[in-house]
């Protein structure tokens, strides 16, 4: 009893916060909205009655009929209009709420302090669930489920408006339609609920032989397919999964057609009952014969007002969604790190220019220390960064150089404040960062991460979106081509149909593809646009691994030049393109194993030294020679 | 158009094979649902004439009469539909999606794969393939309505004459929403663009991998303010069309209306004299008013048959294009079970199709049995292109391959590919367990642990996967929310993969070790080698090393050097090196050789 009450609660309150998001729409919109609802609502209603006026008129001898008749044209005409201007109305409020929606989770996953939270499975789960981009037709965004919500209140007047006609003629036939209309209405629903939950239970299934399905398909998996034979293995296996989703499915279909027989002897019964109790009645002088075709009419009205059931699966589709973003929100909003007034105020102040006067020195590049820090991803078994200590000193070229795996990447994420070390700190120009702030810090940061990001969007907003805020214009054209300039992308940009804003996306009109080196030029110049407009830490995390020989050589030759008066940091596995580093330091283990030049460490003779011949032996000697003197058996 | 009524019979036969009492049951709901229309219409005149004249059996009959008619209509318009979309689903599915997965996967080369023409159409029907069954469906329904439109009408030229004017009424209101809808049509295509790049921008946002790099560069405002205003331009778009859609069918509903009001103005009007009836009313705003939605019906399935053609279209077009390509794949001449000779090159060509130069042009040359071959080349060299036409993934357009002298193109391709072994640059991410991932190597053996096994060992993938949580059984992959690996581990699978087929006569390793640090991939090549000798020793195979890193090919026997699609220079690296005036492989190795020179 008691858990029934809880569950009624919640689903009260569900419904509740449903509805509250309708006024996001604008209130004037939602006010059309529903008097177009409600006026629909009254049409099974206002036709009863405009018929049976109509037949009254018509039966009495010398009674005026054209009033009547014209009555009933504009109910007709009232009704189609009202269902015509629905669709334009009902666009417009779920593209404003639903955009709303879209637009809180970014925000939601774009502020979070760190990096790590959003990465979280769980986190990716809610945002997958909260997403409101359908693509089943389960899936329901969160202004179809309001909207939904809204058709199943205004059907009551619908109901109760029919069931006053009927009262009208004798109020003990309202209990006879009603009861079973309602009766009726709950089947019906229960046999789409649960066919919709059976079908979202199949969904993991579903999501599997859909990718198996894509792979049939897919250019890059095609010649593994034809290689090693797979193409009927992947066809049976994505039959296999949507066997496992759709039987169920398909079993619920016959056996919710077979139910069908309760539903119409639910409804055929009092229906017919009521209409002969009516017929009988007129005869012996109950009422006029209009009375009784308005009862006719009003009598089905009772059970059409109830018997749709869209609007209860919009509800049941949107709901996952609303209780995903309302996770999401609770997950994320934890208050940010403190962060200490007076080193951000230190900190801005030598920062903030006055607008007009772009000539102004930039601020120099900070002296960036890195003490014990220490990081482990959450719910992993031990840290990747293990203490370490490292030294970024203004200006100079540092490469970071390690093993697959030895916590590279993820230290270029702790430079740039994406992960906050769960023991050290990272200090600048001795500040700690977090007193600085993670956005203030960022705008003096820029990375070049191996997984860069591809934006559909011009080739100028690709290079511009390096770095935007702070206080000066954005986008500065002469920045953009300046930097792409830097990188080399000169050749590119005259090649490109509509030069700085052609989209660099096929899909996009007037848009093209870029290769694989061109893009990794495209990203390396959006952080050479983030050192112009104030970044003076570059992180380039493998960025030349897409490049011809050519361009990798023409690019290394140039690095000191471009980044004059950055500190530069440059992560690699690739020994032969940290050579020419002011400092080059190993890591191992979560540590800094070795640091020096190269010089230094080749003579040193440890981890990097044996590496960098390992490397170099390929260049001296054919691998056949060292097979058959045993080096490598 | 004979084309598509031949595929409407042959659609419906396939429905009538998958589920014959079902089928019959929709057309059953079809029929039921036509009667209880019209009978609806005749009970309500019925009951009221009845009443009129005090006929109490024939009122009391009318009126169960008419209760039924309405829960009939209803209860027989539900069932019809949801066991239409079931037959339709369980055809589409297990039937029609199958034979389009499988135009794509029978046809031996993969140049279709890559081209937009042939990807445009998959992507059109792919998920949708309900809608080329139902479009068989849409025709049959389409009859059944046209009989209820005649039903109709003639329900209301009975009542009276007038009334038959109603039908160009609701002709010129159709027109009208025909005229709408069209715009709101044009609305949609002309803001998909901006749709796709709202979502985009969403992904971006969303997506940790790509968020990280915005919230380095404070883009996430700007870029959340891009996304708004993109999704709420195409909202505003697609609204305002619909607007004027709106505008137009009201025009048509007033004239339709004006209609309505005049004819049963003038059925009122007889309904007082002789030969009229209070009936004749009721039917004639029953029917009357519904006129309009029956021909909207019948036009509507009829235009969904039409509109069905932007995926039947797309259908047909597979279709034929599968069956003639396998038609062309009749070579069965069996492969040699070992190489004795050589896999001989002669005069290689093959252009991309719509590009302005070949991809490979004019390339001879001999590998003899036993041989490791490396092919190097700058990107868009034509190397990658080169293994295609090895692996028969593309068929040539001129020159040939001769393996131990019988052509290449007479030698069965599921035989030949029986016999050979690849690692591509972009490897397939299979989201399966870690075994599974592996087996796909030899489907054939894919459920033998030692052979598994035994490929992890080749490939020195064993540490990899005892590090996983459930060991082989562990599922790979983030989609289902598996366990994602980096880049280079990615890499160890797909080599392992390569390893699962054990006698191969040509082995493939495209790019092999790109992602991998210099220990990893030091040690990656010792076991390559080792195995590729093994493998030569055993049945005479040639191994192919595709890499733009000198590094990895300077022990090979010999070394293919190609630039523009053509084969410039080949020969050992000793003979390479020592050409008089350099060349193109000195000088390249020249560039990253200095790297790693004494200083």
């Amino acid at each position: 009893m008691q858990k029934t009450v809880r569950r009624l609660c919640a689903a009260t309150r569900e419904r509740t916060a449903l509805l509250a998001l309708l006024p996001g729409a604008g209130r004037p919109l939602l006010a059309v909205l529903v008097a177009v609802r409600v006026l629909q609502a009254l049409l099974p209603a206002a036709t009863a009655l405009v018929t049976a006026r109509l037949l009254d008129a018509a039966a009495t001898p010398g009674a005026g009929t054209a009033g009547a008749v014209l009555l009933v044209g504009a109910v007709l005409l009232l009704g189609q209009t009202c269902s015509v201007f629905q669709r334009p109305l009902v666009t417009l409020v779920r593209g404003r709420i639903d955009a709303r929606h879209r637009a809180d989770v970014m925000r939601l996953l774009t502020r979070t302090a760190t990096l790590d939270v959003v990465e979280s499975a769980e986190v990716q789960a809610l945002v997958r669930a909260a997403t409101a981009d359908p693509r089943e037709w389960v899936e329901k965004t969160p202004a179809e489920g309001a909207l939904g919500q809204l058709s199943v209140l205004v059907r009551w007047v619908g109901l109760v408006s029919t069931a006053a006609v009927v009262a009208a003629w004798s109020w003990w036939l309202v209990p006879l339609l009603v009861v079973p209309a309602v009766v009726v209405r709950h089947l019906v629903r229960g046999q789409w609920v649960r066919h919709f939950r059976i079908w979202v239970d199949g969904l993991p299934e579903n999501r599997r032989a859909h990718y198996w399905g894509e792979l049939t398909s897919a250019p890059a998996e095609a010649k593994e397919l034809r290689t090693f034979g797979l193409g009927a293995w992947v066809v049976d296996r994505r039959q296999r999964h949507l066997h496992a989703q759709l039987d169920d499915v398909w079993a619920d279909d016959l056996r919710a057609a077979r139910e069908k027989w309760w539903v119409l002897l639910a409804a055929v019964v009092p229906l017919g009952a009521a209409f002969v109790v009516a017929a009988v009645g007129t005869t012996r002088g109950h009422g006029t014969v209009g009375a009784l075709a308005g009862l006719l009419a009003a009598g089905w009205g009772v059970f059409s007002a109830v018997t749709g059931t869209g609007d209860a699966l919009m509800v049941e589709g949107a709901r996952p969604v609303v209780r995903a973003a309302e996770a999401l929100r609770a997950r994320l909003t934890e208050p940010e790190t403190e962060t200490v007034p007076g080193a951000v105020r230190e900190i801005e102040t030598e920062t903030r220019h006055v607008p007009g006067t772009a000539t102004a020195p930039e601020p120099a590049a900070p002296h960036v220390r890195l003490e014990g820090v220490t990081f482990a991803y959450p719910g992993s078994s031990g840290p990747v960064l293990r203490g370490l200590d490292l030294e970024i000193r203004p200006g100079e070229l540092l490469a970071v150089v390690g093993l697959n795996g030895a916590g590279k990447s993820t230290l270029t994420k702790v430079l740039a404040g994406l992960y906050e070390p769960s023991a050290g700190r990272v200090t600048a120009d001795g500040v700690d960062v977090r007193a600085i702030g993670a956005r203030a810090w960022r705008r003096r940061v820029t990375v070049v991460h191996q997984d860069f990001v591809r934006y559909q969007l011009s080739l100028e907003d690709n290079i511009a979106l390096g770095q935007v805020g702070g206080d000066r214009p954005w986008p500065d054209p002469d920045a953009v081509r300046g930097a792409a300039t830097d990188a080399g992308l000169g050749p590119v940009v005259d090649g490109l149909p509509a030069g700085w804003r052609t989209p660099l996306a096929r899909s996009r009109t007037g848009g093209v593809d870029l290769s694989g080196g061109q893009w990794q030029q495209v990203a390396l110049a959006r952080a050479l646009y983030a050192t112009r407009a104030g970044a003076r830490v570059l992180v380039l995390d493998e960025p030349t691994a897409h490049l011809d020989v050519r361009t990798e050589a023409e690019l290394f030759r140039r690095l000191a030049g471009i980044t004059q008066g950055v500190s530069t940091v440059l992560v690699s596995h690739r020994l032969s393109t940290v050579r020419l580093a002011d400092r080059i330091v190993l890591l191992a283990d979560g540590r800094i194993a070795e640091s020096g030049t190269h010089d230094e460490l080749m003579a040193l003779g440890g981890s990097y030294a044996h590496m960098f011949a390992l490397q170099a032996q390929r260049f001296a000697r054919g691998y056949d020679d060292r097979l058959e003197t045993g080096v490598l058996s | 158009m004979r084309v598509r009524a031949r595929l409407t019979g042959e659609l419906m036969a396939r429905c009538w094979r998958a589920e014959r009492a079902l089928t019959l049951l929709v057309l059953a709901c079809m029929a039921v649902g036509t009667v209880a229309f019209a009978g609806l219409g005749l009970a309500s005149k019925t009951v009221v004439d009845a009443a009129v004249e005090g006929d109490l059996r024939l009122l009391v009959l009318a009126a169960v009469v008419t209760a039924v008619a309405y829960v009939v209509d209803w209860v027989v318009d539900d069932v019809g539909f949801t066991m239409r979309m079931h037959v339709v689903e369980r055809v589409a599915q297990t039937d029609v999606e199958p034979e389009v997965m499988r135009a794509c996967t029978d046809v031996d080369e993969i140049d279709h794969l890559e081209r937009t023409d042939f990807l445009d159409r998959i992507t059109a029907v792919r998920g949708r393939a309900w809608a080329v069954v139902d479009s068989a469906w849409s025709v049959v329904e389409a009859a059944a309505l046209v009989l209820r439109l005649a039903l109709t009408v003639a329900l209301l030229g009975s009542v009276s004459p007038w009334l038959l004017l109603l039908v160009p009424c609701a002709g010129v209101q159709l027109v009208l929403d025909a005229a709408g809808r069209r715009r709101s049509t044009a609305a949609e295509i002309a803001t998909s663009e901006d749709q796709r790049l709202q979502r985009h921008l969403f992904e971006l946002c969303t997506s940790p991998a790509t968020s990280k790099e915005i919230r380095v560069a404070g883009a996430e405002d700007e870029l959340v303010a891009r996304q708004q205003a993109t999704a709420l331009g195409v909202v505003h778009a697609r609204a305002r069309a619909l607007l004027t859609a709106a505008a137009l069918s009201t025009a048509g509903w007033a004239v339709f209306a004006a209609g309505f009001t005049a004819a049963l103005a003038l059925v009122v009007r007889s309904a007082g004299q002789p030969g009229g009836s209070l009936g004749d009313v009721v039917l004639a705003v029953a029917v009357g008013s519904q006129l309009r939605s029956v021909v909207q019906q019948a036009v509507g399935r009829a235009s969904d048959a039409g509109g069905y053609g932007r995926i039947v279209e797309p259908y047909l077009w597979l279709r034929a294009f599968a069956a003639e390509r396998l038609a062309g794949q009749v070579a069965t001449a069996a492969p040699p079970t070992a190489l004795t000779e050589a896999i001989t090159l002669e005069h290689l060509a093959f252009t991309y199709p719509g590009a302005a130069r070949p991809a490979v042009d004019d390339v001879s040359v001999t590998i003899p049995a036993g041989t490791v071959v490396a092919v190097v080349g700058e990107y868009g060299s034509g190397k990658t292109t080169l293994v295609k036409l090895l692996t028969k993934l593309y068929r040539p357009d001129t020159g040939r391959i001769t393996v131990d002298g019988t052509d290449l193109a007479e030698i069965g391709t599921p035989g030949w590919r029986a016999v050979t072994s690849a690692a591509f640059q972009d490897f397939g991410r299979y989201q399966t367990t870690f075994d599974e991932a592996v087996g796909l190597g030899d489907p054939a053996r894919m459920a033998s642990r030692e052979a598994v096994d035994a490929a992890v060992a080749a490939a020195d993938a064993g540490a990899l996967r005892s590090r996983l949580p459930a060991a082989g059984a562990s599922l790979l992959g983030s989609r289902f929310d598996g366990t994602e690996l980096s880049e280079g581990q990615w890499q160890k699978v797909a080599l392992a993969r390569a390893c699962m087929r054990t006698r191969p006569l040509l082995f493939v390793l495209d790019e092999p070790t790109a992602s991998l640090d210099a220990p990893s991939e030091h040690e990656i090549f010792a076991r390559y080698m080792e195995r590729s000798r093994r493998l030569a020793r055993d049945c005479g195979a040639v191994t192919v090393i595709v890499s733009h890193r000198f590094s990895t090919v300077a022990g090979a026997d010999l070394i293919l050097v190609m630039e523009h699609g053509r084969l410039v220079e080949h020969g050992t690296h000793p003979d390479l090196l020592a050409r008089p005036g350099g060349g193109v492989y000195a000088e390249l190795f020249g560039i990253q050789a200095t790297a790693y020179a004494d200083s």
